[in-house]
């Protein structure tokens, strides 16, 4: 009967469909020893990522074993989400990037595996060469679960002939005169923009909605997001709410920072001065504007650094969780450190010397290396940090959403912010 | 089935056919039994691809929101009801429920309304139509992806339509910024991307309005906006039912243009119910709650969509 | 109301219509144009309708940023395998609701069109589980296997339910006489009538399946593997900025092909999906 020879057809297909499936595995598993690791990063630049590959191509020459390190650029804004729910679906990579701001949680969620141990006993590691500082975030119950491989302090980054063109001193000048300071910065940025056209200061990656990389700014109110154990909201101190007017008397009123909504590329030229971290500037062109990279501005409350921190860890999903701890060490190892410092500086004091750090950093003067990186690694203070950090920075850039419009009442808004999160904060 | 023996004979001249009269022992496969085998074997892949792909999962889901599931810690523990009533206690979901409700009811009338006016400037007998309803329907078969972006981008405060306003002399709101211009916003870049659909099914069922009805009502003296309210919009009560549960449902799932365009923001004037599903489930990572807001939506659906084909009792003119 | 409008008439009609096109064609229009610019003229004041200076490096950047040809190839096939798989189910589907009797036949009906219910977002995590337990993350399975089989496959059926309902009683039964088995009246008689509704079925399906956004996200990774839609949102730069003319350059590839072919065959659409009988 023609159906039912259809239907037996049909069987047998469907059937055939699923054993396929069945078998088909989407990831690699270790047949003869063979293993492949895959890494999980933010960063799709070339010039990071060749980096990166000669560092595993050399690995790879003495591990026969290892046939493959896959370095897996995630997109950066949704970084953090995209390794959740791959490690949701049991789908987690071998090792994996981590933002500090969600250091907490990962640290303390078990998802990764312990360090020390294995660092330790790596020959010519020299784990006390890794300034202690440095590894407070990645470490809990006395184990170290992430390894900061770049400790990246906040600078300046000034195109000097934009400045010129505007009239204004260049930063090497405002220095000497001992007027590096935010109120100075701002009105040569409002100066920039009148004159100009252009962007007077960008602080990069906030777009109104990334609100810790506004931790460059209010730090130096001596305002913080919360305490320092993570219990009291910090938003509505007097401190942060003399930044926070500041900050939108700057964007609002004289228009020395470009409002929500519009873009501008530092980089391409678009703006005077942004602020951000060094590993950006492989991002200069060499036959571009002329630049130069300073410290932050002080504040009214003095001089100050701030410094973003990105760790490495191994996932304990892996399924090579030994190779994955290998592999770590050597990419983290004195020789390489030194390679990845040009764009990474490691937590390793013996690395973090103008002239070291200068011949892997072309770009980048001693003087400009010392005063800006290792000086602000010595003192920087890491930007907020805080379990359940997704829900916890989404919570609190809606509720600074109303700050960004032109007649806002700083304090109500800042208010607000406190009342929003003070439930997540007590968790 | 004793209908269409009845039919069969006549038709073929009250011959039965050999297979339809029976032996002396009726065969276990009578026609009416392969027929029923036939019926099922025709619906069992969609059957079986809905139980699998379908109920499945919502039953799964069901399940998971019985639960609290920390993702990066690996715990799975049952807690009841305990999610249910954190959504019955939950101070953001009202605000999501508005921005939902708002956006629905905003985006029905407004695709709607275009949809109705396009089909009827287009029945218009004008010459060069085809090309207006090519313009018109051609967003649909742009890729989604690709008409968010670019209207995002178009909306920036410096991009190209405050540019145009510009020209004009007016300084256009920072719509993606501003609380209800970014609402606005969002509904018009998806009315305008899909009404094209709307607007065939409408133009098909304006169609289909014998002319002779529009004669008469002339005849009568009946003005034109007379005669489109008590002939046109009875007689496409039917598509006008069907395109509005359509869009309706369609509404309640709107999700890409939001994440593209405001992330669900400014504050939350933009989240909406399946937007805030996605932020509870795969950004903060509360899968157990995702998944009771996964079961909210669903009800939310099946209510409207129910109460929407009973009310077609009331408002259909008639039923084909 | 068709009629010949008078002269005056006339031309507000098509002022109107005129005004009215603008967004609609405006998007389509900028993105392409732009998709020529250098960055700095994308956001330019007075804005440039037509670029000053044409520029194709943003063209070949889509490709060098991303295997962006493979991508194309993903979507298209894909939306290809999901077209005919979902023509073939819904087909048979809706031809059985509507013609053939069997017992519980309304209830299992109703029990199918539940999936017109329920969004993706709904089911998207019990799914990305079973697929990974069947170890098919990473693959284009579950992009095919659940439009096919699952929720997006059900309004089909109902489209094609709707039609087969439309056809005369008659036919079935002729066929019947004529020896035919109800497969075969399906294949011979029905289907090839109802080329209307599986053009509309079939363009719907597509357009779904070329669209999605979601799904891709979820349950791929691997550069190599993504679609179209997810493709275009990851042309930013090292650190997350958008790169504005390399994603409208990759926009209009997407766009443009799936344009052209619409509006050569736009006529068939069109009158496809107003006799699919879906107007009652």
């Amino acid at each position: 009967m023609k159906v039912r020879k259809a239907l037996r057809v049909t069987a047998a297909a469907l059937a055939g469909l699923l054993a396929l499936s069945a078998c088909g595995s989407g990831g690699d598993k270790a047949e003869d020893g063979r293993v492949s690791l895959r890494v999980t990063v933010w960063t799709a630049n070339e010039a990071h990522l060749a980096l990166f590959n000669e560092i595993a191509d050399e690995y790879k020459k003495s591990h026969s074993n290892i046939t493959e390190i896959k370095f897996d650029p995630l997109p950066f804004d949704s970084y953090t989400t995209t390794l959740t729910t791959q490690i949701a679906g049991g789908n987690a990579p071998d090792l994996a990037w981590v933002f500090e701001n969600s250091a907490p949680d990962f640290v303390s969620s078990g998802a990764l595996v312990p360090l020390d141990e294995t660092l330790k006993k790596t020959e010519g590691y020299e784990y006390d060469d890794l300034a202690p500082a440095t590894l407070t975030l990645w470490q809990a119950d006395g184990k170290l679960y992430a390894y900061p491989f770049s400790t990246s302090p906040f600078g300046v980054f000034v195109n000097t002939d934009l400045l010129k063109q505007a009239g204004q001193q260049t930063p090497a000048e405002l220095i000497a005169a001992g007027k590096w300071n935010w109120e100075t910065v701002l009105a040569v940025a409002s100066a920039v923009n009148a004159k100009t056209g252009k962007a007077g200061m960008v602080i990069r990656d906030f777009d109104y909605k990334g609100w810790d990389n506004l931790s460059t700014f209010f730090t130096g109110w001596g305002a913080q997001a919360w305490s320092a154990d993570g219990k009291t909201c910090g938003f509505n101190a007097p401190e942060m709410v003399d930044a926070m007017t500041t900050l939108h008397k700057a964007i609002f009123t004289d228009k020395a920072m470009p409002g929500p909504g519009t873009t501008a590329d530092f980089f391409a030229g678009e703006a005077a001065m942004t602020v951000t971290q060094i590993s950006r500037a492989s991002l200069l062109k060499d036959d571009g504007f002329a630049w130069d990279l300073v410290p932050l501005p002080a504040g009214p409350k003095g001089e100050y650094a701030v410094v973003g921190q990105a760790g490495i860890g191994v996932l304990k999903q892996s399924k090579h969780v030994d190779e994955a701890l290998d592999f770590l060490a050597f990419m983290t190892n004195p020789a390489n450190s030194a390679k990845l410092a040009q764009f990474f500086p490691p937590p390793r004091q013996s690395l973090l010397t103008a002239e070291t750090l200068a011949k892997t950093n072309p770009k980048l003067s001693q003087e400009q290396l010392q005063r800006v990186v290792i000086d602000g690694i010595k003192t920087g203070v890491v930007k907020p940090s805080h379990s359940g950090q997704a829900e916890l920075a989404q919570q609190v850039r809606a509720a600074l959403d109303p700050l960004w419009q032109p007649g806002a009442d700083v304090k109500a808004v800042l208010d607000g912010v406190c009342s929003a999160i003070q439930p997540l904060l007590a968790k | 089935m004793a209908a269409r023996t009845d039919s069969v004979a006549g038709l073929a001249g009250a011959q039965p056919t050999p297979g339809w009269a029976p032996a002396t022992r009726p065969p276990f496969w009578t026609t009416r039994r392969r027929d029923h085998l036939a019926g099922y074997l025709f619906i069992a892949p969609q059957l079986i691809g809905c139980a699998v792909f379908v109920i499945a999962p919502l039953a799964l889901v069901v399940w998971y929101s019985l639960h609290e599931w920390n993702v990066l810690a690996g715990t799975f523990t049952y807690v009841g009801a305990d999610n249910y009533r954190a959504l019955v206690n939950d101070p953001q979901l009202p605000g999501v429920l508005r921005a939902t409700g708002l956006f629905s009811v905003g985006l029905v009338v407004f695709n709607l309304s275009l949809a109705l006016l396009l089909a009827v400037l287009l029945n218009q007998r004008l010459r060069g139509t085809v090309v207006f309803r090519t313009v018109f329907f051609s967003p649909v078969v742009v890729s989604l992806v690709a008409w968010t972006i670019v209207w995002g981008f178009l909306l920036q405060d410096n991009g190209g339509i405050n540019a145009l306003l510009r020209v004009v002399g007016i300084d256009g709101p920072n719509w993606l910024r501003g609380g209800a211009t970014a609402m606005v916003s969002v509904i018009v870049v998806q009315v305008f991307k899909n009404v094209g659909l709307n607007m065939v099914l409408f133009l098909a069922a304006l169609q289909g309005v014998p002319a002779e009805l529009y004669e008469a009502a002339d005849i009568d003296g009946a003005g034109r906006m007379r005669q489109f309210w008590r002939i046109t919009v009875p007689l496409i009560s039917p598509t006008i039912l069907l395109t509005s549960i359509i869009t309706v449902i369609g509404s309640l799932q709107v999700f890409a243009q939001i994440a593209v365009l405001t992330q669900g923001g400014p504050g939350t004037s933009t989240t909406v119910l399946v937007y805030y599903l996605y932020q509870q489930a795969f950004q903060f990572h509360h899968f157990g709650y995702g998944s009771t807001l996964s079961i909210l939506l669903f009800v939310i659906v099946l209510v409207l969509t129910v109460l929407q084909w009973q009310m077609r009792k009331r408002w259909v003119f008639h039923e084909s | 109301m068709s009629r010949r409008p008078s002269r005056g008439v006339k031309l507000t009609l098509y002022g109107l219509m005129l005004v009215l096109a603008v967004p609609f064609v405006f998007p389509t229009w900028w993105m392409v144009t732009s998709s020529f610019k250098p960055v700095s003229d994308i956001f330019a004041f007075p804005p440039k309708l037509v670029p000053t200076t044409w520029q194709f490096d943003a063209y070949r950047q889509v490709f060098e940023l991303q295997p962006f040809a493979r991508q194309y190839l993903n979507s298209m096939y894909i939306a290809l395998i999901v077209t005919i798989g979902t023509l073939a189910i819904a087909s048979l589907s809706g031809y059985a609701f509507a013609r053939i009797r069997f017992r519980g036949q309304n209830l299992l009906f109703l029990l199918v069109l539940t999936g017109l219910l329920i969004p993706s977002e709904v089911t998207i995590v019990p799914l990305f589980q079973m697929f990974f337990k069947a170890g098919l993350i990473d693959t284009h399975w579950p992009l095919i296997l659940v439009p096919i089989l699952g929720a997006p496959s059900v309004l089909a059926t109902f489209i094609m339910r709707q039609f087969f309902i439309s056809l005369p009683v008659e036919l079935d039964e002729a066929a019947r006489v004529d020896g035919l088995g109800r497969f075969a009246t399906y294949w011979r008689i029905a289907l090839p009538l109802a080329r209307p509704a599986l053009g509309a079925v079939a363009i719907f399906t597509f357009l779904h399946s070329w669209n999605l956004y979601l799904e891709p996200i979820v349950f791929l990774s691997t550069p190599e593997k993504f679609t179209l839609p997810q493709a275009l949102t990851q042309f930013v730069d090292a650190y997350g900025g958008p790169m504005w003319n390399i994603q409208l350059a990759a926009g209009t590839l997407t766009a443009l092909p799936v344009l052209v072919v619409f509006v050569l065959a736009q006529k068939q659409f069109v009158e496809g999906l107003a006799r699919t009988g879906l107007k009652g």
